[in-house]
């Protein structure tokens, strides 16, 4: 949705353009002489759309309301033997609803062979069937003419480009740098500390055990860290991993606000002498300090 | 119990002598015996392909329905269910049709009794050897055609006996001119030939293990292109022509159109085999490859319909009779589920489509669709109507066959309603990003979980489906019982005229010049079917910008080819694609999208075809060796609520060095670059990777001796997708 929104604002000036063409319309307020902002572009693109859909309906209602009036007078045009073979009778011939035209006439005439006892008739290909496969016919070769012939088909490079580039627009840019450290202090409101630790047993916990005495993964609650046990430090150890060793990097799969909340969640386990605790992994650290006291 | 009347005797018309050359009238007879035996072959491998289709089935259900045995494992469980359903359900369905039709269209006996015999006992051999070598792990790992060398050897000589008889048969035909059903045999014959030589193409290493012809990229469009066209010329072109017979026996009616057979049998063919290609729609295929697939499959709406309107317009006038007699009830379905799929088959070619649908259930449940509906709905009509002819009696109860009807019925749409919501759930789950532009649901599994109630439905569909079936075979032997089977049935016929005294009479439509010419026929079906093909392969094999090779790309190390070899014997291909597609969703979730150079010494291809658990290709190196050891062993230590079944045997087995030289020497002469000498030093090497695989997984206190095969799987688990760096 919100993809096809960026797209609006150019569509909203060619129905502009096309809109202001007609007399009725002259007046609509078409180029705005000062660029307006997107909201104004949105609500002239809503405007103007509503406009043709409604013009577009009575135009129907009219034509509806034509072909019942002359409904009698066209069946007797239709009737007329010179009118009916013309592509134009054929055309009156759908408007009074002559079915024969989309499912053919059943002529059934019996060829003259047999084969076990069954025999053939030889009816009219279905026009239906026949019309719909001329139009995918039409459409095989415009399709293979717009992708591979123009050059204006986005083939799926392109495409996967635009779509990472609208992606970029959408999501602000993270100017996370994997060097750098950031400067949170642990999070310690309840409510934090209760998502970090559902956050933690969907993710975390196979790794890492279920209440973080170490697995596959280090023990979290012991004094001895690997990769830095200073909250910044966790934070940045899960949001790019260590992928050398098997932690994977959980940026783009955590937000944020969700790293921090699951990294606060396993300071808050500190000291908690799980059972069956791995041994102790990396260096001793004294409790977590500040990074600002640094 | 309600006993149909007897139906009358397929009494000889009378001879309708059309020249004036006078003709002696001839007796022979049609042998219904060998008709009666594929039938018997066809009901009891179509109960045993169903029977392992729903242990399939209830294993994504319940991981602990895997058995904990290597043969009992989804991976090679589901391999063993689909080549059943196809080859032998399937298959012995279309030879009992044709063994029946082809004899009458022709006016003349099988051309041979021992041809059918060894076409008979051979097929037979063949099903059971798949029975028993797919479980044990001998499998290509190529979809429908996993079966090793020595079987694809054995297959190809039973298909030539099968033509054999079925050409032999034409050349002493009384009948001058070849009805629609038998082109439609014609063309099946030689495409299925042409299909299974050039897509089994490989060079053996030992007498179960091969190499394909073919590497990455392009052994993938070989694949596909036989994939598909399995689908077309051995589920839907035999059918259809057994249709073309069947459908107009039983209800009595003359065939709707002439023309319109001529032109949807010609068109569905030529269009048919170029469609291949929209099952690997966004992977590294070449993007005019894939755009093909896509316009010829809009293409192939209207010649799939064609063959749908032509039955179900003969019908009119039959349709009260449908209402009573559950052949035609049969037939209805059958051809409605046709349309659906050959509608709904095109759509799912369409890129935006597809983009939501490929690896999830929804093909599942597209293909079930077809099967079911159409190969199974029309193989119950043929027995139905075929038991009381060939044992003169009525059909034993009609009762039944209807419940049959209901229970089959209910079956589809419990087995396929489920499929169509997971899949469409899935695909949308894999592709949700929330507010922050992140993955909603980032972890796979919840995808999966979120699936499994739907998993628990479609396997009830399965058994009910099942259960017709049984139905169906009680009430064939009741009605067996009842008769006797009419082996031999006495038929007069006169003698063919010879062409040259009858044609210049004969003028009528241009294509009965054709019709009265089956080497023609064959020929131009021939040409037909292989322009498409030829089309796609050749620059996809010869113009190097196809597959644009990466520097970094290197062979397997021979631990991580054995790994690979593993990776296929357990079938893991079964459930994990190795295609990143490019698409955010995708990228995010796995990594870099995958690139066609970097297949290339892929042999085979192992991009997959259903993400029942989450894409491999980019799984190297993003776990330790111990997350890997801990998972085969148990996954769900590390993914708690996973469905995939634990292997502990590979904790058990050695790995098997005894073939590694001749693996190494095979890839050397299918152009992989190891250097000079290496088959020699290939199990040091291999045991050194392993080793070192070893000391590190010591480091996390797991301890494993480093001749069992998963650390040859772990090797190759850390491999994949690492010769490229992105960022």
């Amino acid at each position: 949705m919100l993809a096809w929104f960026r797209k609006a604002p150019p569509a909203a000036g060619l129905l502009a353009l096309l809109l202001s063409a007609g007399p009725v319309l002259a007046q609509t307020p078409a180029a705005p002489a000062k660029p307006a902002g997107p909201d104004a572009q949105m609500l002239l693109f809503w405007f103007l759309l509503s406009t043709l859909a409604l013009v577009l309906m009575v135009y129907v209602l009219v034509f509806v309301l034509i072909v019942v009036k002359l409904k009698p007078l066209l069946r007797r045009l239709y009737e007329m033997p010179t009118v009916q073979e013309t592509w134009s009778g054929k055309v009156i011939g759908l408007l009074i609803g002559d079915a024969r035209l989309v499912t053919g006439e059943y002529k059934d005439e019996l060829l003259g062979h047999e084969y076990d006892g069954i025999s053939e008739f030889d009816n009219d290909l279905p026009p239906w069937w026949k019309y719909g496969f001329y139009a995918t016919i039409v459409f095989a070769f415009a399709y293979m003419g717009y992708y591979h012939l123009g050059g204006n088909g986005q083939l799926q490079t392109a495409e996967y480009e635009t779509e990472m580039q609208q992606a970029a627009l959408l999501v602000s840019a993270d100017a996370d740098d994997p060097n750098k450290l950031t400067t949170y202090a642990a999070l310690t409101g309840p409510a934090d500390l209760s998502a970090g630790k559902s956050i933690y047993a969907t993710n975390c916990a196979p790794c890492h055990g279920a209440s973080a005495e170490g697995k596959v993964g280090p023990n979290l609650t012991d004094d001895y860290w690997l990769h830095g046990g200073e909250i910044n430090h966790v934070y940045k150890t899960i949001k790019f991993g260590v992928t050398s060793k098997g932690m994977v990097a959980w940026k783009g799969k955590l937000a944020g606000k969700q790293i921090l909340q699951v990294a606060s969640y396993i300071e808050s386990l500190r000291g908690s002498n799980p059972a069956g605790a791995k041994e102790p992994q990396g260096e001793k650290e004294a409790g977590s300090k500040p990074l600002a006291a640094k | 119990m309600q006993v149909a009347p007897i139906p009358p005797l397929a009494a000889p018309e009378p001879p309708q002598v059309k020249s004036r050359v006078s003709r002696a009238v001839d007796e022979f007879f049609y042998d219904n015996r060998i008709v009666r035996d594929f039938g018997i072959a066809t009901v009891f491998w179509g109960i045993a392909g169903m029977l392992v289709g729903i242990l399939a089935a209830f294993q994504l259900a319940v991981p602990e329905a895997n058995m904990n045995t290597a043969v009992t494992t989804f991976g090679r469980i589901r391999p063993l269910h689909t080549n059943a359903v196809i080859f032998a359900f399937v298959g012995n369905g279309i030879f009992m049709g044709v063994y029946y039709s082809l004899q009458r269209l022709c006016k003349a006996a099988m051309y041979s009794k021992v041809l059918s015999r060894i076409h008979f006992w051979g097929w037979q051999l063949i099903i059971l050897s798949a029975l028993i070598s797919l479980p044990l792990g001998y499998t290509t790992s190529k979809e429908y055609a996993e079966l090793e060398w020595p079987i694809d050897i054995a297959i190809t000589l039973v298909w030539v006996v099968f033509g054999w008889n079925m050409f032999g048969t034409i050349a002493r035909r009384r009948e001058r001119h070849l009805y629609v059903g038998i082109w439609f045999y014609i063309a099946t014959f030689l495409t299925v030939a042409v299909l299974h030589i050039v897509n089994s193409m490989a060079v053996p290493v030992s007498f179960m293990k091969s190499y394909s012809l073919y590497a990455g990229v392009q052994d993938a469009l070989v694949q596909w292109w036989y994939g598909h066209n399995a689908v077309a010329f051995f589920l839907t072109t035999p059918y259809l022509g057994l249709m073309y017979y069947f459908l107009p026996k039983a209800a009595g009616r003359p065939v709707y159109s002439y023309r319109l057979s001529i032109i949807h049998f010609w068109s569905l063919i030529f269009i048919y085999i170029w469609a291949g290609p929209h099952h690997l729609l966004y992977t590294a295929l070449p993007d005019w490859a894939q755009s093909l697939g896509v316009a010829f499959s809009v293409m192939l709406i209207a010649p799939s319909w064609g063959g749908m309107i032509n039955g179900l317009l003969t019908l009119r006038g039959a349709w009260d009779r449908v209402r009573e007699e559950p052949v035609l009830k049969f037939l209805v379905v059958a051809i409605t589920a046709y349309g659906m799929a050959t509608f709904e088959g095109p759509m799912l070619s369409l890129k935006n489509v597809n983009a939501i649908a490929h690896f999830t259930d929804w093909i599942v449940a597209h293909v079930h669709v077809g099967a079911l509906g159409w190969n199974g709905y029309l193989t119950f009509a043929m027995l139905y109507w075929l038991w009381p002819r060939l044992y003169r009696t009525g059909l034993y109860s009609r009762k039944l066959a209807n419940a049959h009807f209901w229970l089959g019925t209910i079956g589809i749409l419990f087995y396929a309603l489920p499929m169509y919501w997971a899949g469409f759930t899935q695909g949308l789950m894999w592709k949700q990003f929330n507010g922050e532009g992140m993955l909603q649901y980032a972890n796979f599994l919840e995808t999966v979980l979120q699936l499994v109630p739907m998993y628990y439905l479609r396997g009830i569909g399965g058994v009910l489906y099942l259960s017709g079936v049984f139905l169906m075979m009680f009430n064939l032997i009741k009605t067996a019982k009842a008769g006797t089977l009419l082996a031999a049935e006495k038929a007069h016929a006169p003698a063919l005229v010879p062409a040259e005294l009858v044609e210049e009479h004969l003028g009528g439509h241009w294509h009965r010049w054709l019709e009265r010419r089956p080497l023609q026929l064959a020929v131009g079906a021939t040409v037909a079917i292989l322009i498409g093909g030829a089309v796609e392969m050749i620059p996809t094999f010869l113009v190097k910008s196809n597959v644009p090779t990466i520097a970094a790309v290197k062979p397997y190390t021979s631990l991580e080819l054995q790994g690979r070899d593993l990776y296929i014997k357990e079938g893991c291909s079964n459930c994990h694609t190795q295609m990143v597609r490019p698409f955010r969703s995708e990228t995010e979730r796995y990594g870099e999208y995958s690139k066609a150079g970097e297949f290339v010494y892929d042999r085979p291809f192992l991009w997959g075809s259903k993400r029942t658990g989450p894409d491999l290709h980019r799984l190297g190196s993003k776990y330790p060796h111990s997350w890997h050891y801990n998972h085969m062993l148990d996954p769900t230590s590390m993914s708690p609520g996973s469905i995939m079944p634990p292997y502990p045997w590979l904790f058990e087995n050695d790995i098997d060095y005894s073939t590694l030289p001749e693996k190494i020497r095979v890839l050397q002469q299918l152009g992989t670059p190891y250097p000079a000498g290496y088959d020699q030093q290939a199990v040091a090497d291999a045991r050194r990777q392993a080793d070192g695989i070893v000391r590190e997984l010591r480091k996390e206190e797991i301890e494993v001796k480093s001749d069992k095969e998963i650390v040859a799987l772990i090797a190759y688990l850390q491999r994949l997708g690492t010769d490229i760096k992105v960022k």
